[in-house]
């Protein structure tokens, strides 16, 4: 079988590109294009950057054009790559071995506000942010809510299926989005949802295929429409942050939020002791508080004034029976307003003599159950831990516990582990070491049940070569998937092992 | 109109907060010159500093705004905070969006 495994890109296909985009200004070969949409925010082996990139780079603004780029790489076995805000945390929209990528920032329109069937029709390059500014004036918005909030777009939410910090109350993004239209790797276009209607979030005709192609990491195809779910404006917003001596009683704490059955929950969030450590030496919130501050809850709800007004008085109880201590209204508000834009962390870390040095962030993350968070943490931070010693461009930046099921916020967390690592100092040896690091903490989270990976995909070396093992018995059924709708491999090929589909 | 004077935009001297933290200005935490051997910080006059904290919380504000019409405060000052060591200008009523 003839597949692409390695891009083959001359003049001829430059030009057939500006033959469909039909404007040389969103046809990118040059370096700087390409230089721009190697890498995303997570470590990456600079050393190695040029085996990364893309050899091209188009700017579709249509779904047709998106179609026929997708038709000339199929017919030609070029890789396709799509990438949206280019701002994912693991390496869906890095490309493994050239080829085309496929930038959809131009596909930003706004196609239809219903304020009647409540929904919102947009092209996958709008973001969040900029797509609420819109929404506000008709009281409505669309809360997918995730770290990157002011930099991420709809497409590669949509493609890496993400999770957002409101998802307890609101969903997250498979939840949020109704319907898509999605070009196949083929190039035919396919209107994807439940059943067939495009505004419609129930129906029991064919197949459920929405999910399908939420979270694919841009392995089956290019989302080029969706029609979201629209919420009413929140006319109140409570947050409550708590204090506690130790992890196990801000555990246990979390626990109690979230089976509290108070339906405007939007999220809690679970900082432990390495967490603290780190905004100590390098935050600002947390530095004057006392020593004896080890673990902290931040708890949010949104919705009406009549809901959330007496329910904070109930979030409050429960923070406190356990010995958190109430952390006080200016942290409560000003910490949780941070958390929409997290990608403005600090960006330094510690030497092993504890000089300040520049650091970029790896968020490692996992889905886990409640059950199984205080031992994980230990064996994380063991690992990084002996990692940091050994090699001295590592440093443990903490963890998180979020909670992670839409509308469900009892069973199970999406569980992250900060890493912090000097990239100036990566050579082979040293990201041959960050690897195995990833893949130590990933093999923690299978043993204890979990998934290695709760919204970031499981797109970079550590990860990916875990995915058949988590799959188990359902892995041949992924790879029939992948071998029917992508024959020839070409979209984003190399992507958590489903190169296995083609042996 | 204020006038721009250089020797007042020269930082004040930092105070210890504790092993591996100061502070020149109130609330505004720096790591301690003495970890920041390997890449010295940079200058930055007072002017600057104020900026980027003024903007910080110019930041959050809309942040709320953004998510609701309205933030509800619990009304309650820190549990773990001597009195002190309070902030200064803790928010202690609702403000309507």
């Amino acid at each position: 079988m003839s597949v692409a495994v390695k891009s083959a890109i001359d003049d001829g296909v430059i030009e057939e590109l500006r033959a469909i985009i039909g404007d040389d200004d969103r046809v990118l070969p040059g370096i700087s294009s390409r230089v721009n949409r190697t890498r995303v925010p997570a470590p990456f082996p600079v050393h190695r950057w040029a085996e990364y990139m893309p050899d091209v780079a188009v700017l579709p603004r249509t779904t047709e054009e998106v179609s026929e780029v997708v038709k000339l790489a199929n017919r030609l076995r070029i890789p396709v790559v799509p990438r949206a805000g280019g701002t994912g945390l693991s390496d869906g929209a890095v490309p493994l071995r050239g080829g085309i990528c496929v930038d959809v920032k131009l596909m930003n329109a706004i196609k239809e506000i219903d304020l009647v069937d409540r929904t919102v029709t947009v092209g996958p390059g709008i973001n969040m942010l900029k797509l609420n500014e819109a929404l506000r004036p008709h009281g409505v918005f669309y809360p997918d809510d995730p770290a990157s909030y002011p930099c991420s777009l709809v497409g590669g939410r949509i493609g890496t299926g993400g999770w957002s910090l409101l998802g307890a109350r609101f969903g997250h993004t498979r939840d949020l989005v109704i319907s898509m239209q999605v070009v196949l790797p083929t190039g035919e276009v396919a209107q994807i949802g439940d059943g067939g209607g495009r505004k419609l979030r129930k129906s029991s005709t064919g197949l459920t295929l929405k999910q399908l192609f939420t979270g694919h990491q841009g392995t089956l195809g290019i989302t080029t429409e969706a029609t979201l779910e629209l919420f009413p404006r929140p006319e109140v917003e409570f947050s409550a942050f708590f204090a506690f001596d130790e992890y196990t009683k801000a555990w246990r704490t979390t626990g109690a939020l979230t089976r509290s059955g108070l339906a405007t929950l939007a999220g809690v969030v679970l900082f432990d002791e390495w967490k603290l450590r780190y905004l100590r030496r390098d935050d600002e919130a947390y530095i004057p508080q006392p020593e004896s501050v080890r673990a902290v809850i931040a708890v949010a709800m949104y919705g009406t004034r009549a809901e959330v007004e007496p329910a904070s008085k109930r979030v409050l109880e429960i923070g406190r029976a356990d010995g958190g201590k109430y952390l006080g209204d200016e942290i409560s508000q000003g910490d949780w307003a941070s958390r929409h834009d997290r990608y403005a962390t600090p960006l330094h870390g510690r030497s092993l003599d504890g000089q300040a040095v520049p650091m970029s962030w790896h968020c490692e993350d996992a889905a886990l159950n409640y059950s199984v968070l205080p031992q994980v943490r230990e064996e994380w931070h063991a690992i990084v831990a002996r990692y940091r010693e050994r090699y001295g461009i590592f440093d443990d930046w903490g963890m998180f516990a979020y909670t992670n099921a839409a509308h469900k916020p009892w069973g199970d967390y999406l569980v992250e582990i900060d890493v912090g690592i000097w990239e100036q100092r990566l050579d082979d040896e040293n990201w041959d070491a960050w690897v195995r690091c990833k893949r130590e903490i990933s093999e923690v989270s299978l043993k204890y049940g979990g998934s290695i990976t709760a919204c970031h995909g499981a797109t970079r070396a550590g990860d990916a070569e875990l995915v058949p093992t988590e799959m188990g018995s359902a892995w041949p059924v992924v790879l029939a998937i992948k071998r029917a709708l992508d024959p020839n491999n070409v979209m984003n090929p190399g992507k958590q092992r489903l190169d296995e589909a083609y042996e | 109109m204020s006038i721009f004077r250089l020797g007042e935009q020269r930082p004040p001297e930092p105070q210890r907060i504790d092993d591996g933290v100061v502070m020149r200005f109130e609330h505004v935490y720096e790591v301690d010159p003495d970890k920041m051997r390997t890449f010295p910080q940079q200058d930055m006059p007072a002017w600057d500093t104020r900026r980027i904290v003024d903007a910080r919380w110019d930041h959050l504000d809309w942040m709320h705004d953004h998510f609701a019409d309205a933030v509800l405060p619990a009304g309650l000052e820190s549990e773990t905070m001597m009195p002190e060591e309070m902030p200064s200008e803790t928010p202690g009523r609702e403000e309507e969006r």
